[in-house]
């Protein structure tokens, strides 16, 4: 018998979800720039509402555009669905509000980006969530963190900016043991780099501003649902094992099975918090899906070379980077990320901050500001931008100082991306 | 038995019964439970032995499924009702409204073939490695043109949404799903006694049951309506969920 052969990531970062158009055969995924749709009848619309039948009623909540992009990022993940959102940030919070509430508790990474950092250190406990921060590295830790309501563990592929590798096998083993699933953001690898489904992981958020979309032209998320974790006969996750009053009384697990998760964040939280995605967005970010393995191998490449050249370079005090021997994960990379650690990493600059603010103002080709995952190359001062609302002690642990520079190299020519770096480091420290 | 929570009355009613395919469960059919619900038809998706929420002993044949389902059906005092169901469930259906003709009112048959053989290869990995008989069956089980998506439900990803499903599925059950539609006999005879209204639903792209390989089916029924999907493959509820629907408004609205 002829063994099935599932399409490889190239060919679905082109296709996924995709089909030419019925009305017209547009090759391209059409952008339904409408708020909403019109109903062939009463019946059909009360149909929709009442999830008898498949269709879209209001842009907030489905769209077909945002849909196909939905799926494709399904099938590259290996998930069984998505919900496109207005940033990472709304997907995160997606994520943690379609099965958290009032007296739940999060086990998170202490080495977060800083916005996600914020929403768990400081917004959400104003809602009665909140999060304790350990070191991943440590099990010990994150075992003794979790709480009887603990409902969710949180942390990064890649710890921004630090590059702390999450041992995601070892972190979901635990988080299954407690019955919890394990949310991980996955912006700074992209599905070409690693598949946090395949370690175990339940759910997955991308900001999609970065590499997915890779040309700095949207602010857009995306959340991912594996729908292998067990919600049913989960006390803590009521809102997906009990009657839902906002819709006659759903119990999702009951009516969706594996989905039931996606369905209600689709439900309840696209529904009601309203952080969607613009289906122009979703048309450029499967633009930049389409060349995502071609950028992904020009980012890495370029990234490898630079680090290299930069942890050879006498104005530099030390580069992280989790392919360098001397990185705390550098084995667990070797293993989970044979394609490369990503295109983002900080160096420490000889002569401390004055140095390095002199480095980042001296750049030509690399623009300074906040973001990453660009096809052009970026630099930042995370202590004094991205990080800055983090205290001292919480910028030690994400692994920033007052010198770190965090560089995201993008796909540039490598001998004209090391003259700019080489130039601004003589500058820096003259 | 477990059945969908959505149906307030069992006792003497006249349900529709929807009953699913290998490895599957009452999720695959919400929506037409939910749009009949709605109009106040009594409906049953019930999650055979094993399967779902069920947690009976799974059983290994059709006649042995279909005695089962009758003991479900008399413990609550249910006279009549009438069938859908999926592949192995479409079997399921003929069964029943061969062997107790005037308790069945009307059979819809979705994605079905007669015989339904199921190649030895795949058998043998579904009892010895049922991933590999999973990925076969998710592969085969949609239309080329579905495996790329573009699902009428938004956001969804088809395949790998069936993949999960079956994951989740007992040990055993799937060997034991495509044992019992393998060793189903006398199909044809048993369309000859089948007295209800009968419905075919097929994928005119489906690689598990070919439209082909329904065909002594219906010419076997008596006049039976037969809807055909263009581009459909074997998942026609979760391919064309609004065609499927639509079909079976149309068979018990008349």
């Amino acid at each position: 018998m002829k063994k099935p052969k599932d399409l490889n990531l190239e060919t679905l970062s082109l296709h996924a979800g995709n089909k030419p158009d019925s009305d017209f055969g547009s090759r391209a995924t059409p952008i339904y720039q409408t708020s909403s749709f019109v109903f062939q009848d009463s019946e059909t619309a009360a149909g929709i509402f009442n999830n008898e039948r498949a269709g879209h009623t209001y842009s907030r909540i489905t769209n077909p555009t945002n849909a196909v992009l939905e799926e494709r990022i399904s099938s590259l993940e290996g998930g069984i669905g998505a919900i496109s959102t207005a940033s990472g940030q709304a997907a995160l919070f997606l994520a943690i509000t379609t099965i958290l509430g009032k007296g739940s508790h999060i086990v998170a990474s202490k080495s977060l980006y800083g916005g996600s950092h914020n929403l768990l250190e400081y917004t959400l406990p104003r809602f009665g969530i909140t999060s304790s921060f350990v070191d991943f590295r440590k099990p010990k830790n994150i075992k003794s963190a979790i709480q009887k309501n603990t409902g969710l563990i949180f942390g990064e592929t890649l710890g921004n900016p630090g590059l702390d590798v999450m041992n995601i096998e070892m972190v979901s083993n635990i988080a299954h043991q407690n019955k919890v699933p394990l949310l991980v953001d996955s912006t700074f690898t992209t599905p070409y780099l690693m598949k946090p489904f395949d370690y175990g992981a339940d759910l997955i958020f991308h900001s999609a501003t970065k590499f997915l979309s890779g040309h700095g032209v949207v602010i857009g998320g995306l959340l991912v649902d594996s729908g292998n974790f067990e919600w049913s006969s989960n006390k803590k996750f009521k809102t997906l094992n009990e009657p839902y009053n906002g819709f006659h009384n759903m119990k999702f697990v009951e009516e969706f099975g594996p989905a039931a998760f996606i369905n209600r964040a689709r439900k309840e939280g696209a529904r009601d918090f309203g952080a969607c995605m613009s289906p122009h967005t979703a048309f450029l970010i499967l633009q930049g899906l389409e060349t995502l393995s071609l950028r992904m191998e020009k980012h890495i490449s370029n990234t490898r070379e630079i680090v290299s050249f930069l942890n050879e370079h006498k104005d530099v005090k030390s580069v992280s980077y989790p392919e360098l021997e001397n990185h705390p994960d550098n084995k667990l990379a070797q293993e989970i990320l044979p394609r490369g650690c990503g295109a983002v990493f900080t160096f420490e600059i000889e002569g401390g901050l004055e140095s390095g603010k002199k480095f980042i103002e001296s750049l030509n080709i690399f623009s300074h500001l906040a973001n990453v995952g660009d096809a052009k190359s970026l630099v930042i001062h995370p202590a004094s931008t991205t990080h800055h609302r983090m205290n001292t002690l919480a910028l030690k642990n994400a692994g920033i100082s007052e010198s770190t520079v965090r560089l995201s190299i993008g796909i540039e020519d490598i001998n004209d991306l090391k003259e700019d770096l080489d130039e601004a480091l003589k500058q820096a420290n003259r | 038995m477990y059945y969908h929570p959505i149906q307030q009355k069992i006792n003497n009613s006249e349900p529709i019964i929807f009953i699913h395919g290998t490895g599957m469960d009452h999720t695959v059919w919400t929506l037409p439970v939910r749009y009949f619900s709605r109009k106040k038809t009594d409906v049953l998706a019930i999650d055979l032995p094993g399967h779902g929420q069920n947690k009976d002993k799974p059983l290994d044949s059709i006649s042995k499924i279909s005695t089962y389902i009758y003991n479900f059906l008399d413990k609550y005092k249910i006279q009549r009702c009438s069938l859908v169901g999926h592949s192995m469930g479409s079997l399921i259906a003929l069964e029943m409204a061969s062997s107790r003709p005037e308790r069945v009112k009307a059979i819809s048959m979705i994605g079905t073939a007669f015989p339904m053989q199921v190649n030895e290869a795949l058998l043998e990995s579904a009892k010895s490695n049922p991933q590999i008989a999973i990925n076969i069956l998710t592969f085969m089980g949609y239309s080329f043109s579905s495996r790329l998506g573009g699902n009428k439900t938004p956001g969804m990803w088809m395949t790998e949404s069936t993949k999960r499903l079956m994951q989740k599925s007992k040990k055993g059950i799937i060997y034991k799903d495509l044992k019992a539609c393998s060793e189903f006999t006398g199909g044809l005879d048993k369309a000859k006694k089948v007295e209800a209204k009968v419905q075919l639903i097929l994928g005119s792209n489906d690689f598990l049951t070919p439209r082909i390989k329904a065909q002594d089916l219906i010419d076997n029924f008596n006049q039976p309506l037969v809807q055909e999907i263009l581009g459909s493959g074997h998942s026609l509820m979760m391919e064309e969920p609004n065609k499927v629907l639509d079909y079976l408004i149309q068979l018990f609205n008349n």
